[in-house]
């Protein structure tokens, strides 16, 4: 096998690979492609099939999936942008999506055509656009057939994380819980099919992610005591293949021979019934609302649970198998080889669907194949990924509920005087419910060996209550009030180096830091912030080399790519929402500080800095030196 | 209209024991099957009888927007119930039962759902335009609630909004700035049962922890 930065490919793979890219460079195509590069595969009269997401996630010039690889590195081999002249960074086009609510997509590039898609709201809710990346012309947009009351089932904003691609076929999932696929040529579609229903209280907000012509999508509802599951569907065909659910008996939750927690106190039958209170687990949560990542070699895809139903924990005795947990999963057939529970029986909703990094990393010595997970509990996680064992687990934040990671048992050490009850006021709870991270992920660079974490840093206090469940509204049963966290900055973009344990450097934002990450190996670090700065930093010592304010704060992941013009771009959405930043594009009162589960407490005065915004922005270095903002090179 | 108010009772009771059954807490309902027909008749406010009032039709008639073709000024009156301080109370104690505080936050601060702790409300804000919001829904995730709770109980909801919308008002619009708005609502966590919360206010915190 052949294991890099991007994860690990069978060498067979790896033949067909090479094969396929050098006949296509070989295939005359009627317009001109750079090197090295599948021919463009909405060119009329092209021969050439579409690329596969195989091909795309070793290819720097295109951004094939939202994590950039099945590692979700979100690392990029291009270098004609680096330290030294990322400060020429300008605008080279922009694009507006319409809706002004959280733009949290990553903009997705396939041989020379742009794939983003818009939040949930306005005329056109989740609104695909694919542009043309030499000039930004608008190619055609598709519109999904929406249900407007999706809006108010969904927690968070109603944002989409992106978009997927296979084959000639852009994937798309909507709020109301459909999965689409799109023509990535024409914006036809081909198939949609209903996974989730809002009367549940599900929605789908991720990013789809495509691996051996199944299409992985997972719902959102934790906040609705809405059942957690992962589903596969067929690319071609729009079938559900199997559906792994979260909480159940092992029969649904895909559990079977095959399966071996890497600690005993998970192991037994049906575990996702017997550690509820009766039929509890129906409403439990557990949600796969984060990111995927899959190792080819040794064939299993890694995703993330979200929180137990209701948040008062008074509600649910019991480790509440299997929210908050990493799941090791057969992408053939759902049945998962491993688990973790990261948190059992949680207090705080701090979901664990953070991304799993796939990296081979020296531990003790050894070199290991492990995953890096930033945990919402504040704790960065390094597992080894065949077996789930906990290699390491160390604080990289401020965190007053879990005082340490037992490695023995793989269990967190609790701090038991602020276990929260019903009537009873938690004060100065770190990190708050949205933990020291959430679902906005961070990259890995094989070069620096660091991972480039944005993040918050925030505290709260917590009042639980009575709750009762509805089915189709909130089963919450907590007031949550959030602050800033100690020293007053609410966000961080920090390197971390997972060998050492140890922070490298950090950059202190007054606001959470909200969007992705992207590192190159022009080792630049890229991110946005909610008040409105794109930066560019240096990823071996954090100095910002450039930074540009845009119309709307930042939630977004910046990708990179290549055009036709030997140029390297870097794209991001401008648009501030979010769980954190909907006060700014939503109707919440900046004066009831427990509003929006707690965040306005924390993010008061964010409309004071920005409001809602829907702007692709796509930057290059200068053609030339007479080059200004927003000229492309005309199509011949 | 008759025939409402004889099978109003036997409906509200199915319903509500499906309800009940999945609620942590009872609702307080004592003596709804016999009050319905003394809506508006009875409660020592001198409104006009139910049978004339409270119909559907009627409510229908409230306008939600200030815009009438023709220029006609319509403002009908009608006898709903008295939205007094024991309704928002109880109000107050249906808005967590019914879970309004998991979409509209503690103190209607907004969230999954648009505040409801200011004026104006989009469906209207008249008694009237509250009442069919929370009866029929509203597009963009209201979920329609009227054929699952009993009317009395909106009434009560819609007397408790009433009570949080009464946000202090300064000047015609509203700034927004490093200095505006000066002072917040004391958090729930430290005011839980309020059903007034602007009676009790602080100083701004700008996302920092809260002085109580």
């Amino acid at each position: 096998m052949l294991c890099g930065p991007r994860g690990c490919l069978p060498y067979a793979a790896l033949l067909f690979l090479t094969a396929t890219v050098s006949a296509a460079a070989d295939t005359p195509a009627p317009s001109p492609s750079p090197p090295n590069s599948p021919p463009n595969p909405s060119a009329a009269g092209s021969a050439a099939p579409p690329p596969t997401i195989e091909q795309l996630v070793g290819d720097k010039n295109n951004w094939g999936m939202a994590a950039k690889d099945y590692a979700n590195t979100r690392y990029s081999e291009l270098d004609q942008i680096n330290a030294a002249n990322v400060a020429q960074l300008q605008v080279a086009w922009m694009f507006s999506l319409g809706a002004a609510r959280g733009q949290e997509a990553a903009p997705l590039v396939i041989n020379g055509v742009v794939y983003v898609v818009a939040p949930y709201a306005g005329p056109n809710p989740n609104q695909v656009f694919a542009l043309d990346l030499a000039n930004g012309d608008l190619k055609w947009s598709y519109a999904p057939k929406p249900d407007s009351a999706a809006a108010g089932i969904a927690c968070c904003d109603v944002v989409s994380r992106g978009l997927a691609y296979d084959k000639g076929k852009i994937f798309l999932n909507t709020l109301d819980g459909y999965s689409v696929a799109i023509d990535a040529a024409t914006g036809k579609e081909l198939w949609h099919t209903r996974l989730g229903d809002i009367n549940k209280g599900e929605t789908i907000t991720m990013a789809p992610v495509v691996v051996k012509d199944k299409v992985l999508v997972g719902n959102s509802g934790g906040e609705y005591g809405a059942r957690g599951w992962l589903a596969a569907v067929d690319a071609n065909s729009g079938k559900i293949l199997w559906r792994a659910y979260s909480t159940g008996p092992d029969s649904e939750v895909l559990i079977g021979n095959d399966f071996k927690p890497p600690y005993p106190w998970m192991s037994g039958k049906d575990m996702g019934v017997k550690s509820w209170p009766p039929d509890k687990w129906k409403v439990g949560g557990g949600n796969a609302w984060g990111w995927i990542s899959y190792d080819a070699e040794l064939n299993l895809i890694y995703y993330g649970t979200g929180n137990p139903g209701a948040w008062n924990h008074q509600t649910r005795p019991g480790d509440n198998l299997w929210s908050c947990a990493i799941f090791a999963r057969n992408p053939d057939t759902g049945m998962a080889k491993w688990a973790y529970q990261i948190g059992p029986h949680d207090l705080w909703d701090y979901d664990e669907i953070n991304e799993n990094v796939l990296v081979d990393l020296p531990v003790n010595n050894q070199v290991r194949k492990v995953l890096i997970h930033p945990g919402r509990n504040g704790y960065m996680y390094v597992l080894d990924r065949a077996t789930g064992e906990v290699l390491s687990a160390d604080a990289f934040d401020t965190v007053n509920t879990i005082s340490a990671i037992d490695l023995k048992s793989g269990r967190p050490v609790l701090n038991d005087s602020l276990t929260p009850q019903v009537g009873r006021t938690v004060r100065n709870v770190c990190p708050a419910s949205p933990g020291a991270k959430d679902w906005q992920p961070s990259a890995w660079s094989p070069r620096t060996k660091l991972l480039y974490v944005p993040h918050q840093h925030l505290c709260m206090n917590f009042l639980t209550g009575d709750v009762g469940y509805i089915a189709g509204t909130p089963y919450v049963g907590a007031d949550v009030d959030m602050f800033a966290g100690p020293g007053g900055d609410r966000g961080e973009f920090m390197a971390w180096n997972p060998v050492t344990k140890k922070k490298v450097w950090a950059i202190a934002e007054p606001l959470p830091v909200w969007s992705g990450a992207l590192v190159t190996k022009g080792d630049v670090a890229f991110y946005g912030t909610m008040d409105r700065w794109f930066k560019a930093v240096d990823a071996n010592s954090g100095k910002l080399l450039w930074q540009f304010r845009a119309g709307s704060g930042f939630i977004g992941q910046p990708t990179t790519f290549s055009g036709a013009d030997g140029r390297q771009y870097v794209a991001i959405i401008s648009g501030v929402g979010g769980w954190s930043g909907a006060i700014a594009a939503a109707k919440i009162d900046p004066r009831v500080r427990n509003g929006a589960l707690g965040f306005t407490g924390a993010m008061q005065d964010l409309p004071a800095h920005t409001v809602g915004g829907a702007t692709l922005l796509v930057f290059a270095l200068p053609a030339n030196k007479r080059d200004t903002a927003n000229i492309a090179a005309p199509q011949q | 209209m008759v025939a409402l108010i004889c099978t109003a009772p036997v409906r509200v009771g199915l319903m509500l024991s499906a309800i009940v059954a999945g609620l942590a807490t009872a609702v307080p309902l004592s003596g709804s099957a016999q009050e319905s027909p003394a809506l508006g008749s009875g409660d020592g406010g001198g409104n006009p009888t139910r049978s004339d009032a409270l119909s559907p039709d009627r409510l229908i008639d409230v306008p939600v927007v200030n815009l009438t073709p023709g220029a006609v000024n319509v403002r009908p009156k009608l006898a709903i119930p008295k939205l007094d301080a024991d309704a928002a109370q109880r109000g107050l104690q249906y808005f967590t039962n019914f879970n309004c505080v998991g979409c509209h936050m503690p103190n209607g601060g907004g969230g999954m759902g648009p505040a409801l702790s200011h004026r104006p409300f989009i469906y209207g804000d008249r008694p009237e335009n509250i009442y069919l919001s929370i009866h029929q829904g509203r597009p963009n995730g209201m979920p329609a609630w009227g054929t699952v709770i009993p009317e009395k109980l909106i009434w009560d909801l819609v007397a408790y909004i009433e009570n949080i919308n009464q946000a202090p008002v300064q000047q015609w619009g509203t700034t927004t700035s490093m200095t505006s708005p000066a002072i917040e609502q004391v958090p729930k966590e430290f005011k839980p049962s309020t059903a007034r919360p602007w009676n009790y206010t602080q100083k701004f915190s700008n996302g920092q922890a809260p002085n109580p």
